[in-house]
């Protein structure tokens, strides 16, 4: 069957009959939901560019933060979070300074990111963090030629934090645990191997 | 004497400790005290935890800044990553009441409270905040100035931008951390694209290396134009792109580039007079002598 395409006004529909774009691939919650989760006004996007040309991983990639600010508005749901583009993003903030409609697109790819990652859509160095913090409460742990290095500066091997303090590590347990995060992460983890 | 609970996060005290020791040593000269905060925890990282649920990014971050609430002490930290945790988690549960009752009812199952009773600070703002240590003050600490060096700096994102959630002002073409960097004789150098990040960020590294390394690789080739003896910068995390980053860049590029990676604590501290040894500068990556025969 030949799938309608459909903006829901007519006149539009008459200006716009060559595009390609079909009711039944969006999802308006969606664009909602990136608004709440990224704190920010996605829907006021007029599609500048301004993002785009502003950031660093574009150039060197498939990567364009302004055909996710689209998708944002749309509601295409499935084709933003089935992107591995999403991933791209340094998080660098510039399309966000020099937006000109004042929205965030790098709080918006973060709140996409949130919904790809309910869906067990995570790359796996992103759990691997989540590992690591659940049992040392670092990203990045200590190691003996840190050790070494740190007695010989005349400090403690382990620094005060959670190393050299293991008992908060249950606080922190406690909290990851809350969400389930740890669980899903070595389910997700598992699974890929 | 200021005092301030230092927040110390992963890679200063776990890869670079000589960043940890100089920001302690340096501080004391300028009429800072840095206390430890015993028992914080990674911010937890921006990119790599928040990507996945910003409320658990929210909750883990609120923690850090309970403990310092706790201690009754402003946070201070030298990691941009850090301050993107902790000073914006610290500034969105202040302003928010909903985020912050979801994160009490986490918090309450340690029997801990975020209560909104303290700021957070990066030290380099602190340097350069005349009300606590200011320019002039540092250039007086300074024993062995940086004279006939050339410096460039990198601001890294998360310090400054997204602006209009910082209190930074201009993110295009900043000045304040050069100043800081004459103050300790050195010549600052303006280069292409200086505002542009290292790379690092948003679990880019993790996810895909060469990528990453693609755009350190691009801020590599502006600062070789401009014959910098170093680059200097306030986050561990950048330094660890552009330090480990260049021998990566070798390995997979095949282009050398040799520009030793100084935090500017380190910096200040050889200012300071403090040796290399002192600093563990043997951990970089890249060779940091070429630099440090210029000035010892």
């Amino acid at each position: 069957m030949a799938r309608e395409k459909n903006y829901g006004n007519p006149s539009l529909e008459g200006k716009l009959k060559d595009r390609y774009y079909y009711s039944d691939d969006t999802n308006r919650d969606f664009t909602q939901e990136v608004e709440k989760i990224g704190r920010t006004i996605a829907h006021m996007c007029y599609q500048c560019g301004t993002c785009t040309g502003s950031c660093p991983s574009a150039p060197r990639s498939s990567y364009r933060i302004r055909l996710f600010m689209r998708r944002a508005v749309l509601g295409l749901e499935e084709e933003a979070l089935t992107d591995p583009d999403l991933w791209l993003c340094t998080t660098c903030y510039s399309c966000t300074d020099r937006c000109p409609r004042d929205i965030a697109p790098t709080d918006v790819i973060m709140a996409m990111r949130n919904l790809a990652a309910r869906r067990d859509i995570v790359p796996r160095n992103f759990l691997k963090t989540v590992q690591a913090i659940y049992k040392t409460g670092h990203g990045v742990p200590n190691n003996d030629v840190n050790r070494a290095a740190r007695v010989k500066l005349g400090m403690d091997a382990e620094p005060p934090t959670t190393c050299g303090f293991p008992e908060y590590i249950e606080g922190i347990k406690a909290i990851i645990d809350h969400y389930g995060l740890k669980d899903r992460a070595d389910r997700i983890l598992s699974e890929g191997e | 004497m200021h005092e301030y609970a230092f927040f110390l996060g992963c890679i200063a005290p776990n890869r670079y400790p000589g960043c940890e020791a100089s920001a302690i040593k340096t501080s004391e000269k300028v009429g800072i005290k840095l206390l430890p905060l015993c028992g914080a925890s990674c911010c937890p990282a921006p990119g790599a935890f928040g990507s996945i649920d910003l409320n658990i990014w929210y909750a883990m971050a609120a923690r850090n800044v309970v403990l310092a609430e706790q201690m009754g002490r402003d946070i201070a930290l030298i990691c941009n990553g850090c301050y993107k945790s902790i000073y914006e988690v610290n500034h969105i549960l202040k302003h928010n009441d909903e985020l912050r009752d979801g994160v009490n009812e986490v918090l309450k199952e340690i029997d801990m409270e975020y209560k909104g009773s303290i700021d957070v600070w990066h030290l380099a703002e602190l340097y350069y905040d005349p009300k606590i240590c200011g320019v002039d003050k540092l250039r007086e600490s300074v024993t062995r100035p940086l004279t006939g060096t050339k410096i460039a700096v990198h601001y890294g994102c998360h310090l400054m931008k997204p602006r209009k959630e910082r209190h930074f002002g201009d993110t295009d073409h900043p000045m304040w951390i050069e100043e800081l960097v004459e103050a300790l004789g050195a010549e600052s150098v303006q280069y292409r694209n200086k505002m542009q990040c290292c790379g690092a960020g948003g679990g880019v590294r993790g996810f895909d290396l060469e990528h990453s390394l693609d755009i350190t690789n691009e801020k590599m080739i502006n600062l070789q134009e401009v014959g910098a003896d170093a680059l200097t910068e306030v986050c561990p995390f950048c330094q660890l792109q552009y330090d480990r980053g260049q021998v990566e860049i070798q390995e997979k590029f095949g282009i050398t580039y040799g520009l030793p990676v100084l935090h500017f604590n380190e910096l200040l501290g050889l200012a300071q007079g403090m040796s290399p040894d002192e600093l563990a500068l043997d951990l970089h990556a890249v060779d940091v002598s070429p630099f440090l025969e210029k000035i010892l």
